[in-house]
């Protein structure tokens, strides 16, 4: 590793990197431990239905097997849920959905496990199922949890700013359009997991690929019964995770099945199979859109009806929803609108959280609808999002004021003048025999931070060791963001140390402070705000502790260098290592918490939202996709990719620009092929032979430009810049398609076979 | 807890065969295994024949070209003689899984699998390859047709094993082509996929053409008539529009989660249009030259 | 069964079972857990290893077929303090996010530039195509490899 003292603003290799290219970096997987007993869950593997019998015995009889446990064995409220408790841990009545689980086994080994998880007889007496938003709603559905007032409907909320839609009589254009997109997974490589074990005194240590320790210890000890003070949660680096582990996975599962052993170490691994079958999804989500406009192309008014097809349990479905619903407008000036969700329970797999959360939907409808009213008024659609562009002041389409940093204009104008724009036309001309070539843009935003009603807090802890060292506590998980890498970056540019000299100590609720799970692009912002006020605090600390052993009477000529503090005047030096060992053990330490601002509108937009609505900070980003359709085959390829991202201003280069294009590559997935298909609840796309994701062949070079602005509120001037990419693939490549050959899908992924049928029928029909 | 045997000679083997005629047999294990992890198959002994250099070798032999079964898609991809006679069958290779799979995966387990979206088999059969068969009792060979019975159903007996395949180098054809529609671009079962062997002469007159068809049938689809009608009229897009619609009538596809009936069968024609765009064979010829490959 | 192998430099003789996935009795027996494993089917190249040189996936490979090998993880390929020049390039050029892939992916390069040692931008991608990374969009990964030019001796 380069030994340097690090830059906020400068590229700076991650401290992790090290330790992950030699394959030593210990992930939760890699933990085994001495006589490691294996656990594993028995499925449903039935949609919805009642549980009439439950026979574990041949299973309990199998020599290897330490025990199998079922929801009478859970000694707590049996419940999960982040904001709603509806998920059993272990069902014992109903089965909602082919992954519900339904017996709990110890053994020996992973061959008997399976074994005898085959072995549990579970007669369940099938339900009629609802897939389908459309099935779910209709008045005699059949109900997936019966104590819920609203029946399927987990949440009807509701925007409506200006006249709402009454505004859309009045519009010179209309613009009506339904679309439709599918259940997408995260499939981040390290697949849901985790070891837990019993200490002598009862507690219980969990070691688990989660990013949000500090709410798990919460959801056990409700589920479990067990108190917040008999366990431990540890997070180390994850293997990815995208939204997917903020939630329940295996955590209650294995801190039960440690109670069960004996103090022998517990792992649980879902293979990828059952990643598929029971790990948390994108929501599929049905779009009906309304959008008028002057005929100068100003925004008027905008009526949408957005239905989430969230699964068989709450989770965050709620919460995704409404943050699509704040973003459905898109990052645009539109006085006037209307904008309905139903949030739907199903008998399919549970959708929660994923990058770009209920974001990367709406912005596959606003951003087709901008393009549709682009050819309606016969405007270069760059020049339409930038008329209509949200600036600072402005008021967004929920009716809030912009009062933070609003880049979404700069992102266009500089998209505006990338080559691949300004050459468009020519290298369009130059498609080859059954090619033919089109250019998209989008423009996107996405809101960071919990919004409304639920503290976004973050408490940074950041210790002298008594050996001289920095030690920062962080207290949010890196799943391969980079925010520990900021951390490391803001500690030692305020303390002055290089990187050497500065440890990590990741996620652990017995050494490091709640602060809030690795989600909503909040980790680096609100975290980092944090430790800024720590590190500076140890700053003065240590520069005053030495004054002591300097014998200095004023800090003024005081001044902390690397390694070591010094007296400018007197030229004496005393190292950190001297420092830390006088200091006592509690003096050592600095901790400071932050609380992400929020709106301070007075709002009545808003009806229906339990937590989260509305959000004040949002990053931008303005997308441009060069894509080629093969005539013979429907096959689009993405040929050159390039995005204008505003987050603020950039404490990393090298961090931000892998965030823009690691979304990118996940977002041209998601426009292209990547579905969960399912069959009355059974998983069509069980595993990688079935669900493709994008190899190195299929992603092209992305050009990624970075638009600085400066945010008044963020660490240094910055907003998250994780999730904006996400959003922006799938509409600047549908509107690609429809520069290229005048077929628009409404309904993705925009498959090879689709694009097929849709070019034979604009054929027929005629078209171009 | 399984036995696994891997011999080093054809006589080990057979003598580890006659002791146990159901034993499984691997050669890469890239099909098998991920069968057995999915509790497909199962058997007490396994037998590996990756140590058995002679079924490894490629090589020329009387004037065709026979690779043994266990050469891996790496070597035969990379092989001189290969890229210089048989340009279809390396055209397919690349588009077979991704590195690790070709380095490990061999001809003869993608010819044993059968499956109907096997990369090497279209190819195969434009080249009219003979699949060598040998047991501790003597050695035949079959015409590739006749040797795969369905989807994963091939004609082999109890003892039998595949130990090559041997093609005629296929010098009276100068256009060679080989077309995989997947889901992207490197690890993707194929949707639909089409090899062509074709004489075009210099004014575009197809003067001798094999083709075939992978995905889109229990087993590769050919079709003499279609061959037939292409024979003689000039290498155009309307020629190739006609036998489009015919192949359309031909080919035999399901619907699977990858894609429908009606894609297939309309794609496997519009593979045949692609051909228009090569007139000028040599051309083609020159591309595969043997030091390309990766 | 008695295998005996080479692994990351040292002569190995161990008992296992035969058929045991080569993928388990690295992680679990051995302890060498820089292989990792994401799919179990060939599809991530997360458990990806070098046999006799060439990129294999321990998922798909059996104790067995390891006997008389010489097998190089990820753990095996840098020496004492001095890493790969390939893991030098990674760190630098930010092709670590998740670092899940990782291990994984150097293996495959080390195997690319091994048959190629000049690779293109474009057979960088052709020679990595078995090994998938959800986290960096390959850019970064294909910039790695670029600027690893390996110095003689390793080719
Ligand atoms: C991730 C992945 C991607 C893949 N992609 C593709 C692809 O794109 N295209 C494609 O065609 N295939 C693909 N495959 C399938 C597979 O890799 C190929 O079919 C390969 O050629 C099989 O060869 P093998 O040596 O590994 O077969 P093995 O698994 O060793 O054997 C396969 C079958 O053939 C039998 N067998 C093998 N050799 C002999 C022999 N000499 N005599 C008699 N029986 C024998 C075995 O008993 C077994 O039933 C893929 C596989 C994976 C895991
Ligand atoms: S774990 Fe071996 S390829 Fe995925
Ligand atoms: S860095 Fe996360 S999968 Fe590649």
């Amino acid at each position: 590793m380069d030994i340097q003292i690090p830059e906020i603003g400068k590229s700076f290799a991650r401290p992790d990197a090290a330790a992950k290219v030699t394959g030593a970096e210990k992930y939760a997987v890699d933990y085994y431990g001495d006589h490691l007993l294996w656990a594993g869950v028995r499925r449903a593997e039935v949609a919805h239905g009642r549980i009439r019998n439950l026979d574990t015995s041949a299973a309990a009889r199998l020599p290897g097997v330490m025990a199998v446990l079922t929801g009478r064995d859970v000694p707590g409220a049996n419940r999960q849920g982040i904001v709603h408790k509806d998920q059993p841990v272990l069902a014992t009545d109903k089965v909602r959905y082919s992954g519900d689980a339904v017996a709990l086994v110890l053994a020996e080994n992973r061959e008997t496990l399976k074994q005898a998880i085959d072995l549990i007889e579970v007669d369940i007496e099938t339900l009629p199922g609802v897939f389908t938003v459309d099935e779910a709603l209709k008045p005699d559905a059949p109900v997936l949890h019966e104590e819920h007032p609203g029946g399927n409907v987990l949440l009807k909320a509701e925007i409506k700013a200006g006249k709402g839609e009454s505004a859309l009589k009045d519009c010179h254009i209309l613009i009506e359009e339904t679309f439709d997109v599918p259940m997408q997974a995260h499939a981040f490589l390290e697949t849901e997991n985790g070891i837990a074990w019993q200490e002598a005194d009862g507690r219980v240590v969990l070691i688990a690929s989660t990013q949000a320790p500090f709410r798990d210890k919460w959801e056990i000890s409700h589920a479990l019964g067990l108190g917040m003070d008999r366990m431990r949660v540890i997070s180390p680096y994850l293997g990815g995770a995208f939204g997917g582990k903020d939630g329940a996975t295996v955590q209650c599962f294995l801190v039960l099945a440690a109670l069960h052993a004996g103090g022998r170490p517990v792992k649980m691994w879902w293979n990828r199979e059952e990643n598929f079958a029971a790990g948390y999804k994108r929501h599929a989500a049905h779009m009906r859109y309304r959008l008028g406009a002057n005929s100068d192309g100003t925004l008027q008014a905008l009526h949408c009806r957005l239905y989430y097809n969230t699964g068989a349990y709450a989770h965050l479905g709620g919460e995704v929803m409404a943050l699509g619903m704040e973003h459905a407008g898109g990052p645009y000036r539109i006085p006037h609108t209307l904008i309905e969700g139903w949030c739907v329970y199903t008998n399919n797999p549970i959708a929660g959280a994923m990058r770009g959360f209920g974001v990367a939907q709406v912005s596959f409808a606003i951003e087709q609808m901008m393009d549709l009213l682009a050819a309606k008024l016969n405007i270069n659609p760059l020049a339409l999002r930038k008329k209509n562009a949200l600036r600072r002041g402005d008021q967004n389409t929920s009716g809030v004021t912009m009062t933070q940093s609003t880049g979404i204009g700069d992102c266009l104008a500089a998209l505006a003048e990338n080559p691949l724009w300004l050459k468009r036309n020519d290298w369009k001309q130059a498609a080859g025999p059954f090619k033919k070539r089109g250019v998209g843009v989008s423009a996107v935003f996405n809101a960071m931070g919990y919004g409304r009603g639920l503290p976004d807090s973050a408490i940074a802890k950041i210790e002298l060791t008594e050996g001289g060292r920095i030690r920062v506590y962080n207290g949010v998980t890196d799943m391969g963001q980079g925010n520990a890498t900021a951390f490391v970056q803001i500690a030692g540019q305020i303390l002055c140390q290089e990187n050497t000299r500065i440890e990590l100590v990741q996620p652990d609720t017995d050494r490091t402070l709640p602060s809030g799970s690795s989600s909503a692009g909040r980790t680096t912002y609100t975290y980092g705000n944090a430790l800024i006020k720590a590190s500076e605090s140890l700053r003065r600390k240590i520069i005053g502790r030495a004054a002591l052993m300097l014998l200095a009477d004023t800090l003024d000529h005081l001044e902390l260098l690397p390694g070591r503090v010094r007296d400018l005047q007197s030229g004496r030096e005393i190292p950190l290592e001297m420092i830390g060992s006088m200091m006592a053990a509690e003096d050592r330490i600095c901790i400071s918490q932050f609380l992400m601002p929020v709106v301070r509108d007075k709002l009545d937009t808003g009806k229906g939202f339990i937590i989260g609505f509305p959000h004040l900070i949002f990053s931008y980003a303005a997308h441009l996709a060069c894509i080629e359709v093969d005539e013979l085959t429907g096959a689009v390829e993405v040929k050159n990719y390039a995005a204008a991202t505003e987050a603020g201003r950039v404490l990393n280069p090298q961090t931000f620009t892998q965030q823009v294009q690691g979304a990118i590559a996940q977002g041209i997935g998601y426009a292209l092929y990547e579905e969960i298909k399912m069959e009355q609840g059974r998983l069509l796309t069980p595993d990688f032979t079935t669900y493709h994701i994008p190899g190195a062949m299929d992603v092209p070079e992305i050009s990624s430009q970075i638009v600085e602005t400066w945010e008044p509120s963020g660490p240094y001037g910055m907003k998250g810049v994780g999730e904006v990419g996400s959003n922006g693939p799938l509409p600047a490549i549908a509107n690609a398609l429809a520069d290229a050959c005048g077929i628009r899908l409404t309904c993705s992924p925009l498959k090879q076979e689709r694009v097929l049928e849709a070019l034979s029928q604009s054929r027929r029909e005629g078209g171009s | 807890m399984r036995q696994v045997r891997l011999p080093q000679t054809l006589a080990d083997l057979w003598s580890l065969l006659n002791k146990d005629p159901t034993a499984l047999i691997f050669s890469g294990g890239t099909d098998l295994f991920v069968k057995m992890r999915a509790d497909k198959v199962a058997a007490s002994t396994m037998i590996g024949l990756e140590r058995l250099a002679a079924l490894r070798d490629i090589r020329e032999d009387n004037g065709d070209i026979r690779i043994g079964a266990c050469a891996t898609h790496e070597n035969i991809l990379r092989h001189p003689l290969i890229a210089a006679h048989l340009p279809v069958l390396v055209q397919a290779l690349r588009t077979l899984g991704s590195p690790p799979i070709r380095t490990m995966g061999t001809i003869g387990g993608n010819i044993c699998t059968a499956s109907p979206a096997g990369d090497t088999l279209p190819p195969l059969y434009v080249l009219r390859a003979e699949v060598e068969i040998a047991s501790s009792k003597g050695s035949r060979s079959v015409p590739i047709p006749d040797f795969i019975a369905g989807p994963g159903q091939i004609r082999l007996a109890a003892g039998e094993i595949v130990t090559g395949v041997r093609v005629k180098k296929p010098a009276e054809f100068n256009l060679h082509h080989f077309e995989k529609v997947g889901q992207r671009k490197s690890m993707s079962c194929a949707v639909a996929g089409m090899a062509a062997l074709l004489r075009v002469t210099p004014s575009g007159a197809i003067e001798a053409c094999r083709l075939a068809w992978g995905s889109v049938g229990p087993t590769v689809m050919t079709d003499a008539g279609i061959e037939n009608f292409l024979t003689g009229k000039i290498l155009s897009p309307d020629t190739l529009s006609a036998a489009a619609r015919q192949v359309t009538r031909m080919v035999m596809p399901i619907d699977d989660v990858r894609a429908t009936a009606d894609y297939r069968r309309t794609v496997s024609g519009n593979l045949l249009l692609r051909l228009s765009g090569m007139e000028n064979p040599t051309i083609e010829l020159k591309r595969q030259s043997p030091s390309e490959g990766m | 069964m008695n295998i005996r192998f080479t692994l990351n430099g040292k002569a190995m003789d161990l008992d296992a079972a035969a058929d045991r996935r080569v993928v388990d009795l690295l992680r679990e027996d051995l302890g060498l857990t820089g292989a990792k494993e994401g799919c179990g089917a060939g599809e991530c190249g997360t458990c990806s290893i070098l046999v006799d040189g060439e990129h294999r996936l321990s998922c798909l490979m059996i104790a067995a077929q390891l006997s008389g090998r010489d097998v190089v993880t990820i753990e095996g390929l840098s020496e004492k303090d001095r890493l790969h020049p390939l893991q030098e390039s990674f760190i630098r050029h930010g092709a670590v996010q998740c670092g899940f892939c990782t291990p994984g992916m150097i293996i495959g390069a080390a195997a690319l530039l091994k048959r190629n040692p000049q690779p293109s931008r474009e057979e960088i991608r052709e020679g990595l195509a078995g090994n998938l990374c959800r986290c960096t969009g390959y850019q970064k990964i294909v910039d790695a490899v670029e600027a690893a030019l390996l110095p003689e001796e390793k080719l």
